[in-house]
């Protein structure tokens, strides 16, 4: 469940990440506001109680920055977007149906918005 | 108030049944683990074989590596006596696909790169812990 064991929460890092400092230059006020979006729905999911929200924003994190360092492309990039929603939609169906909105809203949706806006952006920026 | 010895029967009965259907049930998920673990083993070795930067892609032995691994899942699901476990191998069998179809599209094009080969293998152990329920 994305709310309940806080034992195991993380608290969001103070620091900016590589991420951030990179979408943090965008300039384009539309552009700008979808990636604060995501930025926050992203140190959301980082700092949620459920391990799978918070592995699943990790991951998404770090080949977000795999992508704007050119080490994997947008197929690999796509194909590992392809294989979280796989996992993730399973996690989402099996939540207690007050839970699964925000369930979503953290793992398939943060994907969604990263798939569509974020990566067009991170590209451009190569 | 005592009870009859019919009935004593009767209740050792299905106590000695709900043991042996528990012990039956727990050797055969043992069993079905280990199968996932070999069909986990067998799909982190083909990425090692085949997602390897610089390396020229050999078709024949790539398509030979697939089929054997169709052959395993396949027969890895017929097999599977566990029936809730049907699903998950299936699901595992899907994403087998997955990855041969994209590692096919790369390596036949000479881009496969160190990150794409470590992020699959962490892919992979990811979805088989979960399929194992860790």
């Amino acid at each position: 469940m994305p709310s309940g064991d806080k034992k195991k929460r993380k608290k969001p890092s103070p620091k900016k990440s590589e991420l951030d400092s990179a979408l943090d230059q965008v300039g384009d006020e539309s552009a700008a506001a979808a990636m604060k979006e995501f930025q926050d729905l992203l140190r959301e999911a980082e700092g949620d109680a459920s391990e799978l929200v918070r592995q699943n924003a990790d991951e998404l994190e770090r080949r977000l920055v795999l992508l704007k360092n050119q080490e994997i492309d947008k197929e690999d990039f796509d194909y590992f977007v392809e294989n979280q929603k796989r996992d993730l939609r399973v996690f989402v169906d099996s939540q207690p149906a007050q839970a699964q909105e925000r369930a979503e809203k953290l793992t398939l949706h943060v994907l969604e918005i990263a798939a569509t806006k974020v990566v067009p952006v991170l590209i451009a920026m190569i | 108030m005592n009870s009859t010895p019919v009935a004593r029967n009767v209740f050792l009965c299905v106590a000695a049944i709900s043991i042996a259907s528990c012990g039956t049930e727990t050797f055969t998920k043992t069993g079905s683990d280990a199968t996932i673990e070999s069909l986990r083993n067998f799909e982190l070795a083909f990425i090692d074989e085949f997602a390897v930067p610089g390396k020229k892609f050999n078709a024949a032995a790539f398509n030979a590596k697939v089929n054997e691994g169709n052959a395993k899942f396949q027969q890895a699901i017929a097999d599977e006596k566990f029936t809730a476990r049907r699903p998950v191998l299936v699901d595992l069998k899907a994403q087998f696909d997955a990855d041969a179809a994209h590692l096919k599209s790369k390596a036949s094009r000479g881009k496969i790169t160190p990150a794409l080969a470590s992020e699959m293998k962490k892919d992979v152990n990811k979805i088989y812990d979960h399929a194992l329920g860790r």
